[in-house]
């Protein structure tokens, strides 16, 4: 038998070859007499040479099964660290003689072993394999469980903070590994063998040594503590795989970790994190979010969490209509995670579209937004810093970004931007345009074009105006009123032509003849048309009796025409106004009202008790205020409904253009399109003014196909007919 | 590292004492030889020679030659026993040439380099001998390699029968 019994030690040279020789000349030993090649002929031969390798493996197989069986013996006299030193020197020459011993019986592993495994013979290995199988199965099963106790009494220590000789894991776990042998195919390993008795008692120890940490620990220190803590650990674990662990072990141990350093205390770290959404607690929530990043379904609840915290904080902002929202910026703790910032988007949008305000529909919030820019933009009696103005706005375009239907918020502004000019009762004339140019950068000059055009609009007429009074004062004529006019270019204003006929009384008349000569004079071939009902003046009322001063009405036109009739004379009915203003029950009625209400105007007690055909009106001698000064044209509570109502149906309207626009533009560049991906362009280039609806998009195809825009081709797709 | 390893040399000895220096690239085309070079470590390679017991001079020279001529060839894989190998009888000229020789050495060619495992070497030898069988009738065969025919007329019979389906009509 060769030197099996000192392993360890290279072979001299001349020995092992003779060794080697000597198995090659036994195995061949029977066929010594013919040649080789004859013997492989003869079947009896043959078997010879099966019987010696047998033979010769055999004893092998025996006399490492003795050398084990010693070293079994030998290891009940250590313990932990000694045991892992004996098990570790062990392996290493077992492992060393291993490779000699394979190669000196490299021919028997060529012929009799090759053989052997190609007929099927299961327990019969290659010499080196042969090695492994023994140690497994005489030493290891003997020993592995104790060399587990001591490697995990080490891990322990360390874990402890104690420093250890961590190679010594590290060999152990590589002599698991090793040992691996897949049953079924010699040549394959697996990690079986080093996953039931390394990775599963270490996992076990592991646990339990986590757990009954972190149960301390928390029961002793605060979450946010405990959260450093865990983090701390967490690291360490991670090292140590990389330090000496297998990596197979990595993810279930990272797992296991996470489960009882984590997921066993989720709740109460998930209770905490309320805590530090309300304290900005930036650093905490970031290793917290971390932490619950590692356990499944972990962060599910936190952002539900922290998507309620910014609702709720949204919709607080909301009722003290403060827009502060922008100062929730919690995200810079989620390391910008998209998925957090999505909950907070979606969250601002959530409370942006759909809050208590707007139940009806997502038309409420930009309207409000609309109303609130127009607030702040109108001249009123708090006059906010311009400084601060500007923050506002800047904050108003943040919710803005937020609104769904843009174009809702467009129809809005401009009408409010309209009547703000008409009645040049802007605040301020930079914080116009800053708002413009803000809401240009976030939608494009399309979306702003009308805005900016109604503006220069009034510039225009301001000009106008200066022209228009040097020509009067050059003039001969008569003294005319004194009056300013504004040139609105029809269709970027929404605005439309009164909806009722007017008479103008004679005195505005005059002058409004004398501008419009003016202005044709200018500008040849244009037509103006009167907005009367955007028109106002003021009155003197000389009449009051008990007055030390004269008042003064601040009116509508229709009301001045209404009222200059009462110079005439001191009762006028219903019907003779109607005639001489030319006006419609509409226009009339409400004006009429309001003189009513203010006791300008008396109603006849003789005539019908509403305003309307058969009233007659009588003027009001007694008339008192407080004011010298007294505001008659407020815009009636109906009247403002009715052009809320009216701007909203436009908006459907709008939107149906809008999308038809959208889709011919596609087609036009496409020229060819399946019908499903243009709907999904037209969404896309949509998007940013509203959400549209599928449906709608279908209906404006349907209707470009009737109008011939565009044609429907074979295969669902959809042609443009320029 | 590979420089040194193209420069090393390796004394072989025969079982006749008589040695022969080669390269150690030349020598480790014996997976014998190479892997005993592995166990030992390079330092015991240069000081002592390496006994080849089995093989006697003139045939550790000729292998030695066909180690020579095949120093650059790929190494041989653990596992190479594909197909392509196998199938083919085809041999290359040089090798060709290089196994006419006579049978005794031939096939002593052949155990040497079964014994020094020489995967390609044997195969060489082995296509070369079955190159001489091929086409040949039992009688043909019995004469090239000098083997006595200790089958009855019998048994000769039985097994002509059994293969029946493999004679060339």
């Amino acid at each position: 038998m060769p030197s099996v019994g000192l392993p360890g030690m290279p072979p001299q040279p001349v020995k092992d070859d003779i060794e080697t020789t000597a198995v090659h000349n036994f195995c061949t030993s029977q066929k010594a007499g013919g040649f080789a090649l004859s013997s492989h002929v003869i079947g009896s031969s043959q078997r010879g040479a099966h019987l010696l390798g047998e033979d010769l493996y055999k004893k092998l197989s025996e006399y490492l099964s003795e050398h084990l069986k010693g070293l079994v013996a030998e290891s009940k006299a250590h313990a932990d660290e000694a045991l892992l030193a004996f098990y570790i020197r062990e392996w290493q020459r077992y492992t060393d003689a291993a490779k000699y011993i394979h190669h000196l019986f490299r021919y028997l592993n060529r012929h009799w072993v090759k053989r052997e495994i190609d007929e099927g013979k299961k327990n019969v290995y290659d010499v080196y394999t042969l090695h492994l199988v023994q140690w497994r199965d005489v030493l290891f099963t003997q020993v592995s469980s104790k060399v587990m106790d001591a490697v995990l009494k080490l891990v322990e220590k360390q874990r402890n903070g104690e420093t250890i000789e961590h190679s010594q894991i590290k060999q152990v776990v590589d002599s698991f590994v090793s040992l691996g042998l897949d049953d079924g195919d010699s040549t394959k390993t697996t990690l079986d063998v080093y996953r039931f008795h390394f990775e599963r008692p270490f996992l076990e120890a592991t646990k339990v040594f986590y757990q009954n940490e972190s149960k301390q620990f928390v029961a002793e220190n605060s979450v946010v503590e405990y959260m450093k803590k865990a983090e701390a650990r967490l690291n360490e674990e991670e090292e140590r795989v990389k330090l000496y662990l297998h990596p197979d072990i990595g993810i279930p141990l990272k797992k296991a970790c996470n489960q009882v350093l984590i997921a066993d205390h989720s709740t109460i770290l998930r209770d905490e994190f309320q805590v530090l959404l309300d304290n900005d607690r930036e650093e905490d929530m970031a290793r917290m979010y971390s932490l619950l990043s590692r356990i499944p379904d972990g962060l599910d609840p936190l952002r539900t969490k922290f998507e309620t915290h910014v609702r709720n904080a949204g919709l607080a902002a909301v009722a003290k209509v403060a827009s502060d929202a922008d100062k929730l910026e919690p995200k810079r703790a989620f390391k910008d995670e998209p998925e957090f910032t999505r909950s907070l988007d979606n969250a601002c949008r959530e409370f942006v579209n759909r809050n208590e305000v707007c139940k009806s529909g997502s038309n409420k919030s930009p309207e409000l937004l609309a109303k609130y820019a127009d607030v702040l933009l109108r001249k009123s009696s708090t006059g906010a810093e311009d400084a601060e103005l500007e923050n506002t706005l800047v904050q108003i375009m943040t919710v803005f970004k937020y609104i769904e239907d843009k174009d809702v918020f467009q129809k809005f502004y401009s009408r409010m931007l309209a009547r703000r000019l008409v009645h040049s009762n802007s605040s301020s004339d930079d914080a116009e345009t800053s708002m413009i140019s803000k809401l240009k950068e976030a939608c494009g000059f399309e979306y702003t074009n009308k805005l900016q055009r109604m503006f220069q609009d009034m510039q225009i007429s301001k000009d106008l105006n200066a022209g228009f009074r040097e020509h009067v004062a050059s003039g001969l004529s008569a003294k005319g009123l004194d009056s300013s006019y504004s040139i609105l270019g029809t269709g970027f204003w929404p605005l439309t032509a009164p909806g009722t006929n007017f008479n103008p009384p004679e005195e505005v008349a005059a002058d409004c003849e004398r501008f419009s000569r003016f202005y044709k004079a200018k500008h040849e071939g244009r037509k103006l048309t009167w907005l009367w009902q955007l028109c106002k003046g003021e009155v003197k009322a000389n009449y009051v009796k008990n007055a030390k001063m004269p008042y003064t009405f601040q009116v509508s036109i229709y009301q001045m025409a209404i009222l200059l009739l009462f110079n005439e004379k001191d009762k006028n009915t219903y019907d003779e106004i109607a005639s001489t203003t030319q006006l419609n029950n509409e226009a009339l009625d409400p004006s009429l009202s309001i003189l009513l209400k203010a006791k300008v105007l008396n109603l006849d007690p003789g005539s019908s008790s509403k305003v309307g055909p058969g009233a007659s009106f009588s003027l009001n001698y007694d008339f008192k205020n407080k004011k010298y000064r007294v505001n008659l044209n407020v815009g009636m509570k109906s009247e403002t409904k009715q052009e809320e109502a009216e701007t909203n149906k436009t908006i459907e309207e709008d939107r149906k253009l809008l999308l038809q626009s959208a889709i011919v533009r596609i087609m036009k560049a496409r020229k060819r399109m399946k019908h499903q991906q243009l709907v999904s362009e037209t969404i896309n280039q949509i998007r940013g003014r509203f959400v549209p609806k599928v449906s709608d998009i279908k209906k404006c195809i349907e209707i470009l196909l009737d109008k011939e825009y565009l044609e429907r081709l074979e295969d669902d797709d959809i042609g443009y007919l320029a | 590292m590979s420089r040194d390893k193209n420069s090393q040399k390796v004394t072989l000895t025969s079982n006749e004492g008589s040695t022969i220096e080669v390269d150690r690239v030349v020598a480790e085309r014996s997976m014998l030889i190479k892997n005993l070079i592995e166990d030992l470590g390079d330092d015991a390679i240069a000081s002592s020679p390496i006994p080849i017991p089995n093989v006697n001079d003139p045939v550790l020279r000729k292998v030695v030659e066909w180690c020579e001529h095949h120093r650059n060839d790929a190494a041989q894989s653990a596992d190479d026993d594909n197909d392509n190998r196998k199938k083919t009888t085809d041999i290359d000229e040089w090798d060709q040439k290089f196994m006419q020789v006579d049978q005794e050495m031939l096939f002593e060619i052949i155990l040497a380099a079964n014994y020094l495992d020489i995967k390609a070497l044997l195969d060489v030898g082995c296509k070369t001998v079955a190159n001489m069988i091929k086409g040949k009738s039992p009688e043909d065969i019995r004469k090239t390699f000098n083997i006595t025919n200790d089958f009855t007329p019998e048994e000769e019979e039985q097994i002509r029968r059994e293969n029946e389906w493999a004679e060339d009509r």
